[in-house]
């Protein structure tokens, strides 16, 4: 059985416990007891319908004409030792990448919201936008690639960045 | 939503179809929730992991290398961002388990403590409590396993694969042995409805 293109391909490892299955086929294969857990899933915790919404308008959010900088780096899941980030200790820092371009943020918890610091690798002057849960918030990248705003809510953030004479860049959404 | 079906829905999507995407988000909303709570979220931080994911798949629509597959992408994306939001929440504690197996504490609002305080909810009883209870009771592994099962509609086995980081292989024994460890629980606890199907 094979998963081509699957995600999941480098952790496919067989086993002794390992059966063939229609990768494809209900997981719970019509168990009774799974599905009475099931049924009771449904309605003790249904999806929340607001979130059904603010799922259906993500549509809008797409950037159709933008590059795409992936997550490249995350403290708080690829450094070598995890550990918890508490309000005003030490700040967790994300880097993303499209092609030569890398956004290094630093998020710092002042409150109940955030403060970015950023740094645009190579240096170069550029017009961002912040996209948070409360809205956009607009930041000037200097000549250095440096940029500092505050307020940021918590939840999902992306940065759209425009530079002269460069396409525009979108960073992967990431919660903060 | 056969695999073929997805595929074309994805494809439309990516043209600008916001029907297409509607189509999605009703059938993998459960899904992706299912993930978060697996991992035992709270409303907030389950509802951040689920808004996360939906707009990482907006846009990454055009960079999904099989679109036919997106039901596992979006369980994939939702583990790694339910994983992110555990370890930045300051209710959690430290952990350096390499297997993953973090130990988290139970937010106050997690769905044990709602269900109990929803006595009005119209639930066939006192035995979907109890048989919940008993579902929350078990040990993390299991417990973010058959969460994910229990997605509505049913998630496929490259999808539960995603949501759990585990090889498609073991699935089927794995849920067997939570479900029998389930069942020995509520028969312990003296309730029936649990009987393996012949």
């Amino acid at each position: 059985m094979t998963t081509e293109g699957s995600p999941i391909d480098e952790r496919d490892e067989p086993g002794q416990l390992d059966e063939l299955v229609d990768a494809a086929g209900d997981a719970m294969a019509g168990d009774p007891l799974g599905e009475q857990l099931r049924r009771i899933a449904a309605t003790v915790d249904p999806v929340p319908d607001h979130l059904l919404q603010l799922a259906r308008e993500s549509f809008t959010w797409r950037s159709i004409d933008a590059e795409l900088a992936e997550l490249a780096f995350d403290s708080v899941v690829d450094s070598e030792r995890a550990v918890q980030v508490r309000g005003g200790g030490e700040p967790r820092l994300l880097t993303f990448a499209a092609g030569e371009l890398t956004v290094e943020v630093e998020i710092i918890r002042v409150g109940s919201g955030c403060e970015l610091v950023g740094q645009l690798v190579p240096p170069r002057p550029a017009a961002i936008t912040v996209r948070h849960r409360s809205g956009t918030a607009e930041v000037t990248a200097d000549d250095l690639g440096r940029f500092l705003v505050g307020e940021v809510a918590t939840g999902p953030m992306s940065l759209r960045l425009r530079s002269t004479g460069g396409a525009a860049v979108v960073t992967d959404w990431v919660s903060i | 939503m056969e695999s073929n079906g997805v595929g074309d829905v994805v494809l439309a999507a990516r043209d600008g179809d916001d029907g297409a995407w509607r189509r999605l988000v009703e059938r993998f909303s459960g899904l992706v929730w299912s993930v978060a709570r697996g991992y035992r979220l709270g409303d907030a931080d389950a509802g951040d992991v689920f808004q996360t994911t939906w707009l990482r798949l907006a846009e990454n629509l055009n960079r999904l290398e099989n679109p036919e597959r997106v039901g596992a992408w979006l369980a994939t994306t939702a583990r790694r961002e339910a994983l992110r939001v555990v370890r930045t929440d300051a209710r959690r504690v430290p952990f350096g388990d390499p297997a993953g197996m973090e130990h988290l504490l139970i937010d106050p609002d997690t769905p044990e403590r709602i269900f109990l305080d929803l006595e009005q909810v119209s639930l066939d009883t006192d035995r979907d409590k109890a048989m919940w209870a008993a579902f929350e009771g078990l040990s993390g592994r299991c417990r973010e396993l058959l969460r994910v099962l229990m997605a509505t509609p049913p998630p496929s086995y490259v999808e539960v694969a995603g949501a759990l980081n585990l090889p498609i292989g073991s699935i089927g024994p794995t849920r067997r042995r939570c479900l029998d460890r389930l069942r020995l629980m509520l028969s312990d606890r003296g309730i029936t409805g649990g009987e393996r199907y012949s």
